[in-house]
């Protein structure tokens, strides 16, 4: 975990909403999939953007994000060149077992970039099928990234593109068809990981969840972004996570 | 070199920068990043007899300038920090202080009695806003701010008291007064400014608790005037807080009365802010020809009107 001094070699709109921001640092970083950065927007923000990483090239780095608030706003607006402070890297993130070969991605909106980074680890290695899914047409991006999983479906909420259903929806047709992964990755909103819980829970099917949860400090120290676990015990999604053993965790 | 060390009632300080309590957790993470031993001091996440588990989520929301928060002093106990934290934060070498909040005026004095000789310092929260038994009921009215801060002080023979005070009263230069005659040994403020942020998609506030607790560079103005009219009624000394973000923040508290300064926002927003603080209050202390930072403190001249 360093707060680099990261300079914008690109920031574009890849999809209705959703830009990519990359970032040149001084040094290659040690980063794991699934893991974020947090983001100083600078200006009247006091609060870092946290947001995960999706890709890593040498002293690269891509984060992606929805265009929402104030400070991805001005996030968007920012030119090539300019420098912000990024503090990374933060988290867990993703891990696969050497014992599991095959390994689903269920994403959903935002949740997806995560899941590209897990991807870009791990392709080659594991035999990916990724479930994504997309609000409509318009917010369809990352296609060249899940095209390298050995399958990907694609989908979505209003049938514009692919069939008109989730991303849990589509994985468990998928599991109704006899595929059966070993590990389940995913990201998404908040509905569509209790569905996945639900799902994976009946299935018997280990399943990991990225949780995105409003933050203070980032760095485990402050107690903002806390979630329930099943044991009783509070955790620190920027700390204990992002990334939850999805049977451990209260959704 | 300027020297930065200041004596807050008997506790010698390396320099006049503490984190403030519930931005720092009790110091383990930011010591990832740089050796907490250098700061003043550690204001500890605020403690309590038994653990508790704090607000619901979110917790936090945004507004120009400012945050807002409502954690709701989630924290493992009093004994669990003893056991756990407190042998390694001393280790650090900063100094350590001890947040605390309680129920009721026995709490106060029975957590008081577990950390007396153990910490260089207790600070009393007698004005958290974000839960309904914080001590907040004791932080209003300048009687009951008395009586706690006089049976916290009965739990503590050794360790020297402060007492964290509300902005969100009638006066606060009154409570200030009311903690002296308690037999407060020093005073803290500003506590956060009770606020709300809407989602206007929702129609909700942001935050789960409604209200929260508001912080951050904006709130500077309120608690350097604070603490100018703190300073003035009480004799004791006055630890500023409030939206300090850069040196030159922490000099205008000092002179309007601080003997030291809390900073917290601001370690959201850089994680190195106090590192840097220190280091431009060394610098402007060297580019005006101060030798001591102590001799900044209630220099402010006001204005003839």
């Amino acid at each position: 975990m360093k707060d680099y001094v990261a300079t914008i070699v690109e920031n574009k709109e890849i999809a209705c909403g959703i830009c990519s921001i990359t970032f040149e640092l001084p040094e290659a970083p040690a980063v794991r999939c699934g893991q974020f950065g947090d983001i100083s927007v600078g200006g009247t923000h006091l609060l870092r953007r946290p947001i995960a990483i999706c890709k890593v090239d040498g002293n690269k780095v891509t984060y992606c994000y929805q265009v929402k608030g104030e400070g991805t706003q001005e996030l968007k607006a920012m030119g090539v060149g300019t420098q912000l402070n990024v503090l990374m890297p933060l988290g867990n993130g993703f891990f696969v077992e050497e014992t599991e070969r095959k390994v689903a991605l269920v994403g959903g909106g935002v949740g997806i970039f995560p899941l590209i980074s897990v991807l870009r680890e791990y392709a080659g290695k594991k035999e990916i099928s990724a479930f994504i899914g997309f609000r409509n047409k318009g917010a369809v991006c990352g296609l060249e990234e899940f095209e390298k999983a050995d399958t990907f479906v694609g989908v979505t909420d209003d049938g514009s593109y692919g069939e008109k259903m989730n991303s849990v929806q589509v994985f468990a047709a998928a599991l109704e068809k006899g595929y059966r992964p070993d590990v389940v990755l995913s990201c998404g909103p908040l509905p569509m990981l209790r569905a996945l819980k639900q799902l994976v829970e009946e299935k018997g099917i280990p399943c990991f969840v990225s949780l995105e949860e409003r933050m203070g400090c980032g760095i485990g120290a402050c107690l903002v972004c806390v979630c329930n676990l099943t044991s009783g015990a509070h955790a620190r999604v920027c700390k204990d996570g992002p990334v939850f053993n999805c049977k451990e965790v209260e959704l | 070199m300027a020297n930065l060390s200041v004596n807050l009632c008997g506790v010698t300080l390396k320099n006049p920068v503490i984190a403030a309590s519930g931005t720092f957790g009790f110091g383990r993470e930011f010591h990832e990043l740089y050796d907490i031993g250098t700061l003043g001091g550690v204001s500890t996440k605020g403690l309590t007899m038994e653990a508790r588990a704090g607000n619901p989520t979110p917790r936090i929301a945004e507004s120009r300038g400012v945050i807002l928060n409502a954690v709701g002093l989630q924290n493992p106990g009093v004994e669990h920090f003893i056991a756990c934290d407190l042998e390694w934060l001393r280790s650090t070498g900063t100094a350590v202080i001890a947040n605390v909040a309680g129920k009721t005026l026995d709490d106060y004095r029975a957590i008081c009695e577990k950390l007396d000789g153990l910490v260089d310092m207790v600070e009393l929260n007698i004005s958290c806003p974000n839960v309904k038994s914080g001590g907040m009921a004791f932080g209003i009215k300048p009687q009951s701010v008395e009586e706690v801060t006089k049976v916290a002080k009965s739990g503590l023979k050794k360790t020297p008291l402060m007492v964290k005070l509300s902005p969100n009263v009638e006066s606060i230069a009154t409570n200030a007064l009311a903690a002296q005659n308690g037999g407060a040994d020093c005073v803290s403020l500003i506590n956060t400014l009770t606020g709300m942020a809407i989602d206007i998609e929702r129609r909700r506030p942001i935050i789960a608790n409604n209200t929260g607790g508001v912080s951050g560079a904006g709130v500077k103005p309120i608690a350097v005037r604070m603490t100018y009219e703190v300073s003035q009624a009480v004799n004791i000394p006055v630890v500023g807080m409030g939206g300090i973000t850069r040196a030159e923040d922490a000099i205008e508290f000092l002179m309007a009365g601080a003997t030291a300064v809390q900073v917290g926002t601001a370690n959201f927003t850089d994680p190195f802010a106090m590192p840097k603080i220190i280091d431009g209050l060394n610098a402007w202390c060297d580019r005006h020809g101060v030798q001591n930072v102590s001799e900044l403190t209630g220099t402010l001249t006001l204005n003839q009107r």
